[in-house]
């Protein structure tokens, strides 16, 4: 039936190159036969092209991934700035030879709804949170992957399921044309006050769907358990001037003198400092002072899907980012804190002096691993108190 | 092919009662109403401009008419969302114009502040009116064309003035044009996401996309029951009006309609005329070579771009050619042997065009990942949404080659001793292929630019054109989004002869 078909089809294209030969000199004809002849190849060879595996690398595939089977090709998904991310990537290529399929912009979510249908290798999430809560429900698989003792065991899980390389703190990034650092909200509890609706351009926050405000409002829910954390979130939508998308929409906000102040994660603020105007900008760590809790901090990091269709690839691409360069390349643009410092990440001229390291600053005693056990209900508190999910 | 748009249905009526309160209380008040004036907005909007612009460039002596009549279709070949990124990388908060402005002391105590705000009900409603004009005119103006100079010279020796004519006779002939051209318009308008989204406007469309990307399912399902069931009122309001009134023109003594001497009104006619292709067409493209010309010294065009466009090329050659190989036989069914079947292939396959993208992209996901699992997230998936969205284009160009081909023809051939499916493949498909491929040629290029379905179904490692356009354009890097922007509106243009010859 299937082959009798395809014949007639055959036939059928046949007829219409020959039909279409006749006539002369009509480009446009003659473009739409192209077209479908292009169509026919594609269709004809896309699937296999899917299945087809690329000749291995091995420069950086050591020994014990020789069990795997190599395919040549990595999957990952990444909720991080695509920016970032793809020179990393790139670079992945180029050492070892393996063709990656990045699909950027994607949340930690689709690997849930995909559970039963794996398609990642890899997730790369700036929210250490959404790691814990995928490995918590069982789609990630743990490893170990050479050079995992240089990441400290606060940031990684105990199987290696998923690990952070990189650190921010959350904080208010301030437009100093507008506001004076002694005029400056000085930490959480401080954001209650209506009185800072009334700054000039009054303050900006993030949707309440941004995976910054979800690591925000779950470490509130540590600290202050769900009632206070609720007020404070009804408090900071009510007296906001702006809700945007994302964070960097913010900065450049603030940096304009749009609104006086943002709350954003402390490497907005050096990205803003690297812009060639409005680039007047401070930062507050909050809840500095003696007896308050410290600055709220997340991580960016890896986690290894369980089940992907690249195993071995993926193992060579854990001991391939673990490799101290290529932790520094993972910070790259983003300006954010490597955890392991001692690397050197590089920062421009603009930024280096305001770099404040992770050792220096008063940090919350909640370990980030936690974050994971709150991921799922942040979201529907955050709703219920009056701060939409998505932009309105 | 109605199976994904099932699919969603029954997700909404299962997403709980508690679901439904909570969004009937606060999100779908608010989206309606940002969807509705919108699309009210707009289409009354266009509906005026567009009928002015036909009657203008149809009927008076406006120089340069026949040029017009092509130059005002143009704005067809932008995609709304390209249109938007354009205005907003001139015009938009970070735009030179605003750093003009607020540079120049004199504007800024004269007028105060940078006022215009694109980010707004206004700077919507105006990328849209800009873009989808068009369809009104293109209707409007061809049903101009057709109209019987006899009626409006009975009028005049009755005594009625040109103005008078045109309100009590031209326009009521109109209407039934107008109403089309609405209908499209409002369509377009209901399923837009690309220029929504890129201006920050929340409706259906970008709402359902929202709260899928934060993987709320059910409430993106919940809100796509609502939006469907807006694109059937807009749909019934169509069908309703379209039955009341009936206009026959008498074919025997049809002359062509007389041109109307401007005199006066000539300079404004052609400032009007002037402005709007302006606004819709050379500010647009002016602003994408700069930007372009900047990219490609920048070195836009690497390899990346051209894997890109690779992707484009490959899942739109393949969307056309499914769909003019579904396309004949729906077709041949529908004329040779009508059935009730037939005719609710062809319903069914017009529904999917009039659904957003949105929608039918919610539905595939679904479908796909429990159902269909080889086929996930690859890009055979992406070519067959767009078979749904976009078959009835392909069924359309056939159809009116097929019109040609008199049955008597396939009668012939059976009593040559052909069985039925030798007639089709030898007699008829030879004779409609040019209609054919002229429908494809259509598809290919609507798949070339469809954003919203392109955007949710990627698989890792597929960007297509227009979906790097937009995250580009987002991420306010319009050196990189030009290029690409520029290459899908070249390639928009060669079946625009095609459509123009339609009207």
């Amino acid at each position: 039936m299937i082959i009798n078909i395809s014949i007639m089809l055959l036939q059928l294209i046949k007829e219409a190159f020959t039909l279409l030969m006749k006539r002369k000199g009509n480009v446009f004809t003659l473009a739409l036969t192209i077209l479908l002849a292009a169509a026919l190849f594609f269709g004809g060879c896309g699937g296999n092209q899917t299945r087809q595996a690329l000749p291995a690398g091995d420069a950086a595939a050591p020994g014990d991934t020789a069990a795997l089977p190599e395919t040549g090709r990595l999957v990952v998904y990444s909720s991080r700035n695509e920016k970032f991310v793809q020179s990393l990537l790139d670079k992945f290529e180029a050492d070892t030879g393996i063709a990656v399929e990045a699909l950027h912009g994607a949340n930690p979510m689709q690997l849930v709804e995909e559970a039963q249908n794996v398609r990642a290798d890899i997730l790369i999430s700036n929210d250490f949170g959404a790691l814990g809560y995928l490995d918590r429900q069982g789609l990630l698989q743990g490893a170990n992957p050479r050079g995992i003792e240089s990441i400290p065991p606060l940031f990684r899980a105990d199987d290696n399921a998923y690990f952070a390389l990189s650190l921010r703190a959350r904080g208010l990034i301030y437009n100093k044309d507008l506001i004076s650092y002694a005029a400056m909200p000085k930490s959480n509890e401080d954001l209650f006050e209506a009185r800072w609706a009334e700054v000039p351009g009054g303050y900006a926050i993030t949707r309440g769907g941004n995976a910054g405000m979800i690591g925000h409002v779950s470490a509130l829910r540590y600290q202050w358990g769900d009632e206070k954390t609720a007020a404070w979130i009804a408090a900071i939508s009510t007296n906001a001037a702006g809700i945007y998308e994302g964070h960097g929409d913010i900065r450049k906000a603030v940096g304009r003198g749009e609104h006086a102040f943002g709350l954003v994660n402390n490497y907005y603020f050096h990205q803003q400092l690297m812009e060639p105007k409005h680039n007047n900008v401070g930062f507050i760590y909050l809840d500095q002072g003696e007896g308050q809790m410290g600055a709220i901090a997340n991580a960016a990091g890896v986690g290894l899907v369980r089940g992907g269709p690249n195993p071995g690839s993926a193992l060579v691409f854990l001991e391939w980012l673990l490799l101290p360069e290529n932790q520094v390349m993972f910070v790259g643009e983003s300006l954010e804190l490597l955890i392991n410092s001692q690397y050197g990440a590089a920062y421009p001229p603009a930024v280096a002096p305001h770099v404040v390291d992770f050792k220096d600053l008063k940090i919350q005693e909640m370990s980030l691993k936690e974050l994971g056990n709150y991921f799922e209900d942040t979201k529907a508190l955050i709703e219920a108190s009056g701060l939409a999910l998505t932009l309105k | 092919m109605s199976i994904p748009i099932i699919y969603v249905i029954l997700r909404s009526l299962f997403a709980g009662a508690e679901r439904w309160l909570r969004l009937l209380d606060q999100r779908i008040p608010e989206l309606l109403w940002n969807t509705l004036s919108l699309t009210a907005a707009v289409t009354v909007f266009t509906v005026v401009v567009g009928v002015a612009l036909a009657w203008i460039v149809s009927r008076t002596d406006i120089p340069g008419r026949k040029a017009w009549q092509w130059l005002l279709a143009l704005p067809l070949v932008i995609p709304p969302y390209i249109g938007a990124a354009t205005y907003i990388s001139a015009l938009g908060r970070s735009g030179p114009v605003r750093e003009l402005w607020q540079g120049s002391a004199l504007l800024v105590n004269l007028f105060g502040d940078y006022p215009l705000n694109l980010i707004s009900f206004w700077g919507v409603f105006f990328v849209l009116s800009l873009f989808t004009f068009p369809y009104v005119y293109l209707v409007a103006g061809a049903s101009l064309r057709k109209m019987n100079r006899n009626y409006e010279e009975a009028a005049r020796s009755l005594g009625l003035n040109a103005w008078q004519i045109f309100w009590k006779v031209t326009l009521p002939f109109l209407r039934p044009a107008m109403g089309a051209g609405a209908v499209l318009v409002s369509l377009y308008v209901l399923s837009d996401f690309g220029a929504v989204t890129m201006l920050r406007y929340v409706t259906f469309t970008a709402a359902i996309y929202f709260q899928r990307a934060g993987f709320d399912t059910a409430s993106a399902s919940v809100l796509s029951l609502v939006l469907m069931l807006l694109t059937l009122a807009v749909l019934g309001i169509e069908s309703l009006t379209g039955k009341k009134s009936k206009y026959y023109q008498t074919a025997g003594t049809y002359r062509e309609p007389a041109t109307v001497n401007l005199g006066r009104w000539k300079l404004p006619a052609l400032f009007f005329v002037g402005c709007v292709f302006f606004f819709s067409v050379l500010l647009p493209l002016g602003i994408l070579a700069y930007w372009g010309s900047l990219g490609v010294r920048m070195g836009a065009l690497d390899q990346r771009f051209f894997a890109f466009a690779f992707n484009s090329l490959k899942v739109s050659s393949f969307a056309a050619l499914l769909c003019m190989l579904s396309a004949m036989p729906v077709i041949y069914l529908k004329s040779r042997y009508p059935s009730a079947i037939s005719s609710m292939i062809d319903r069914l396959a017009y529904a999917g065009y009039a659904l957003p993208g949105v929608i039918v992209a919610l539905g595939f996901i679904f479908v796909f990942n429990n159902h269909l699992p080889v086929l996930y997230r690859t890009f055979y998936m992406i070519a067959l949404a767009f078979v749904v969205r976009f078959l009835p284009q392909a069924m359309q160009a056939g159809e009116a080659s097929l019109s040609l081909i008199s049955p008597r023809i396939d009668e012939a051939a059976r009593s040559l001793g052909c069985p039925p499916w030798q007639v089709m493949f030898k007699v008829i498909l030879p004779n409609m292929l040019p209609g054919a491929l002229a429908g494809g040629a259509l598809v290919f290029v609507s798949s070339l630019k469809e954003l919203p379905v392109s955007l949710m179904l990627r698989p890792p490692g597929f960007d297509t054109l227009a979906v790097r356009v937009y995250f580009e354009a987002q991420e306010a890097a319009y050196h990189l989004a030009a290029p690409a922007a520029l290459l899908l509106i070249f390639v928009s243009l060669i079946p625009l002869r095609y459509l123009l010859s339609k009207y």
